[in-house]
Formats: C-alpha cells, sequence, structure tokens
C-alpha cells in the first residue's frame, strides 16, 4: 500500500517548550487517520508543520513521497485544511468563499462554478448560498470552512477539530461526508472526541504531551490496553 | 493568475466596506466644496492662490489617496488577524501573489478616485470659471500614479506590522501630515526655515507639487518634482514589500 504520509523523529520546540517530541507516523494512501489527545497535546502543531504553515525543528516528513521542506509548493497543491478556526472570509458569500479557494488551487472558473454547485449541494448550504460568510452563525461558518477544503479536491486532506462548535445533528451529518470520502482522499483528523475517532477511523495515534504513546486501529488499541471500549483504552494509555 | 483572483476577492471585500465610500468617496468631495466656499470668502487683495480650484483639485486628489492608504493598512491587518491568512498560507499562494494582489485591486479604486475628484472639480471650475484642459487633467492623473502607488505601499507597510487597532491611529498622523506638510492646505513654498526643509525632505510634497505643475500645464519645471516622488514611490514599495515577505517567512516559523 502506497504511503500519503512518512513522518520520522519530527520535532517542534517554541523556544525551550517542546511542542511535538520526536513522533514518527505512516500515513496510507486513501485511509482516515485521526490523531487523538487532549488540550495541548500537540495535535495542531503537528498539523501545522504537515501543512507548511510551520517549520520543523527536526525530522523528516515525506508527503506523497515529496519531501516537506524542499518540495512545499508541490506538496501544497495537492493538500488542504480545515484549520482549527474557523477560516473564512468574511466579507465574501459562501458561494464566493468557495469559488475563491477553488480559484487559488487552480481550478478553472468554470470548473470551479461546477465544484462549488456540488459542494453546497454535499454540504446543504443551498438556503445560505448567497449570505455574507459574516452573518452566518457559527455552526454554518464551521460547514463552509470545512467546504472551503473539500471543494478543491485534495488529494490529502486535513481536518483540525473539525466538530468543534457543531450541533450534534450537524457533527452527524459531517461525519456522513467524510465516511463518503474513504477510500479516495487520505484523510488526518484531529480530535479529542472518542466516539469520532471512533466512528470514523482507520487508524488511530494517541498523542500525549507531544509524543505518541500509541498507534493502531481501535480494536489494537483495546488489545493493546486489554480494554473494550476506546474511552478506557485512552485513559490506560494517556495516564 | 492566483493574485488576479486574490484581487478580485480584494475588491470585493473593499466595495462592501460603506466606510470606504464615506472615507474614499465622500470625504475628499467634501473637503472639496468646503475649500471652495472658503476660497470664494477670501478678499481678493489677499492674494491667496492656494484654494483656487486648479490648486485645489490636485492637493484634494492627494488628500483622497491616503484614505486609500488607510482602508489598504486596515485590509491587510485584518487578513492577517483571522484564521482566513492561515488557509492561504497552507495554500499555493506566495508572498507576490498577495502583493500584486492588493496592489492592482488599490491601484483600481485611487485611479477611480481621482477621477470622481476631477469630475467634481471641474464642475466647480464651470461654477466659478476655470477652464480646465482636459490633456493636463490626464497628465495630471498620471503625475498622481506614484503618489497613488506610495500610499498603498505606505498601507502595506503599517498593516503588515501593526494589528487593526493600532492601524487607524497611525494612519491618521500620515494622512494630517501628507496633507499639511505636503502643501495641500498650506503654501508650503511660503515656508522657510527648518519647517521649510522638513516638509520639502517628505515625499509628499513632491507629490503635491508636480500634480499641480502638470494641471497648469507647467511642463517644464515638472521634471524635477516627478522625479522625486516616482523614486520616493518605487522605495518605499519595494520595502513594504520585502517587509511581508519577511512577516509572512516569520509567521510560519
Ligand atoms: N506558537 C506557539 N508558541 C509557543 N507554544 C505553542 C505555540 N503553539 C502551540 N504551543 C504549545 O504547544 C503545545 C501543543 O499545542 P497544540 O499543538 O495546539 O495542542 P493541541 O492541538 O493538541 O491542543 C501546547 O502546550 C501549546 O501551548
Ligand atoms: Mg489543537
Amino acid at each position: 500500500m502506497a504511503q500519503a504520509i512518512v513522518i520520522k523523529n519530527l520535532r517542534k520546540e517554541y523556544g525551550s517548550k517542546v511542542a511535538v517530541k520526536d513522533i514518527s507516523l505512516r500515513v496510507e494512501e486513501g485511509k482516515i487517520f485521526s490523531l487523538l489527545g487532549v488540550n495541548g497535546a500537540g495535535k495542531t502543531t503537528t498539523i501545522r508543520v504537515l501543512t507548511g504553515l510551520s517549520r520543523p525543528t527536526d525530522g523528516e516528513v515525506r508527503i506523497f513521497d515529496k519531501d516537506l521542506k524542499s518540495e512545499l509548493q508541490e506538496i501544497k497543491k495537492l493538500c488542504n485544511l480545515s484549520p482549527q478556526e474557523t477560516a473564512i472570509a468574511p466579507n465574501l458569500t459562501v458561494k464566493e468563499n468557495l469559488e475563491f479557494i477553488a480559484e487559488i488551487y487552480g481550478f478553472s472558473r468554470s470548473k470551479a462554478i461546477e465544484k462549488v454547485r456540488q459542494i453546497i449541494e454535499d454540504f446543504s448550504l443551498q438556503e445560505v448560498e448567497d449570505n455574507k460568510a459574516k452573518t452566518l452563525s457559527g455552526g454554518w461558518q464551521r460547514r463552509l470552512s470545512i467546504a472551503m477544503a473539500l471543494v478543491t479536491e485534495p488529494k490529502l486532506l486535513f481536518l483540525d477539530e473539525p466538530t468543534l462548535g457543531l450541533d450534534v445533528l450537524a457533527r452527524r451529518e459531517l461525519w456522513r461526508s467524510i465516511e463518503k470520502l474513504k477510500g479516495r482522499v487520505t484523510i488526518v483528523l484531529t480530535t479529542h472526541y472518542m466516539e469520532e475517532a471512533e466512528s470514523l477511523s482507520d487508524s488511530i495515534a494517541v498523542m500525549v504531551k507531544g509524543e505518541i504513546k500509541a498507534q493502531g486501529s481501535v480494536e489494537e488499541l483495546k488489545l493493546q490496553t486489554g480494554k473494550d471500549n476506546l474511552e478506557d483504552a485512552f485513559i490506560a494509555i494517556a495516564e | 493568475m492566483r493574485s488576479v483572483i486574490f484581487c478580485r476577492r480584494t475588491i470585493k471585500e473593499l466595495l462592501r466596506d460603506p466606510l470606504n465610500y464615506i472615507f474614499c468617496l465622500g470625504f475628499p468631495l467634501v473637503m472639496l466644496v468646503i475649500m471652495t466656499i472658503v476660497d470664494r470668502s477670501i478678499p481678493k487683495e489677499a492674494g491667496m492662490v492656494l484654494f483656487h480650484i486648479q490648486s485645489l483639485a490636485p492637493g484634494i486628489a492627494l488628500f483622497g489617496l491616503t484614505f486609500v492608504m488607510l482602508f489598504t493598512c486596515l485590509q491587510v491587518s485584518k487578513d492577517r488577524a483571522g484564521a482566513f491568512l492561515m488557509r492561504l498560507y497552507a495554500s499555493p499562494m506566495q508572498a507576490i501573489d498577495f502583493i500584486s494582489g492588493y496592489t492592482m485591486p488599490l491601484m483600481i479604486i485611487s485611479i477611480l478616485q481621482i477621477a470622481i475628484a476631477f469630475v467634481a472639480s471641474i464642475m466647480i471650475g464651470r461654477a466659478t470659471g476655470y477652464v480646465f484642459q482636459p490633456v493636463n487633467v490626464l497628465l495630471c492623473i498620471l503625475v498622481l500614479l506614484p503618489s497613488a502607488l506610495m500610499f498603498i505601499a505606505f498601507g502595506m507597510f503599517f498593516g503588515t506590522l501593526l494589528n487593526d487597532k493600532a492601524a487607524p491611529g497611525i494612519c491618521s498622523i500620515i494622512i494630517s501630515a501628507a496633507s499639511m506638510l505636503g502643501g495641500v492646505w498650506m503654501d508650503v513654498d511660503a515656508i522657510g526655515g527648518t519647517f521649510g526643509k522638513v516638509c520639502r525632505a517628505l515625499p509628499f510634497y513632491h507629490g503635491v507639487n508636480a500634480a499641480r505643475l502638470a494641471l497648469q500645464g507647467r511642463y517644464d519645471d515638472l521634471g524635477k518634482p516627478l522625479l522625486i516622488i516616482l523614486i520616493y514611490a518605487i522605495t518605499i514599495y519595494f520595502v513594504s514589500a520585502i517587509l511581508f515577505k519577511w512577516k509572512m517567512q516569520s509567521d510560519l516559523k
């Protein structure tokens, strides 16, 4: 199986603070990979490094067999990200936001319009498509922000706490959207919700204070710890 | 291509903010009318020509450009404040796409704004008995472009350095300095001493002066101030572009 991401001894320090401590990971193409950990574990920092938003202090990262340091510009064209904080252009409408991002990633005008039409349907954004992004409620903004990550048809998608601030229904709907991408898109998502990691991921890495403490499928993690649910397994690993 | 797409986005952001209309268009036009009324009430014997429309119009046009600086600054600092920037940084956008994507729309807005100031001035000229030469009006608009570029560069510079709370304060200092020391509201040519030297060492006076000479058809005197403002504009633009690029790299540390 081809690897989408190969990380070797990745380290990120902020001054004397070590946010990510020599982690090594592999993510297979087409799989959904979750970074599970409490606040401050280093999940966002890891995503920032992988998306070129932050430079690693040490270590080696290859994405689709391209070197993160020397081929970042090429890598960027293949990836997209939904940042932890909602990231939208406030004075553009929902449709314009989506078209803008699609075009920035190299879609022609007509292709962008077509793709946006489809994404608006997938995310049930029709009723707000002509509203300015800043007038939407937090939940709608969040959905737009995630839709903006998907509209560029990335080969590799980073979702940093995607369901933060979504209500139960919207969360389930987003899970369904993510599951639909399974096999076609490689997804790295971070979360601190056990049930989210459990229901979506092919593989989970438990991150504690900058380190990967355990890695595997939900079943493997339960086996490793001798627990019968992910939450207990997580607590056993994290403590 | 990405810069054109970013340019379209910036135009939309700018045109959808009503404050832009009030300050970029409304305020200069109001000042144009007020100063014309002031001009009419100054007795002829005083020999005061500063607020005659042929001298006032280029000054007002430059005054308007200082507000373009303010809005450049606010747009850049607002863009930098939000998580939206992270999304753009993670995209294939490069520093040059940002810089040209800010410059193009703001140059277009500057040209529109200057043109509107001249349409209003020509109407005032009709009413007060001054006939503008179309060729000189066009030349004057051209001569104001380096100043436009310079104010956009100032806006980018402070927008990169400051947040959107601090930006208006600094910009209002430059707006006042540019219009006073640049000779929009006072006759710098009549000022000597250190104060006069300061005025002439700054770029604004030369921008206003070049525009006035162009409008009044004094082509022989135009070269020097035009060259000075051109050098200032290009230098300041490069400094702010380099700052933006450097800041982007340090954001991605
Ligand atoms: N820019 C930064 N400067 C200094 N410390 C940081 C910075 N970003 C994150 N950290 C620290 O790194 C650690 C990991 O943070 P983060 O990656 O955001 O965790 P998570 O996303 O898992 O909640 C935290 O202790 C945080 O305070
Ligand atoms: Mg986080």
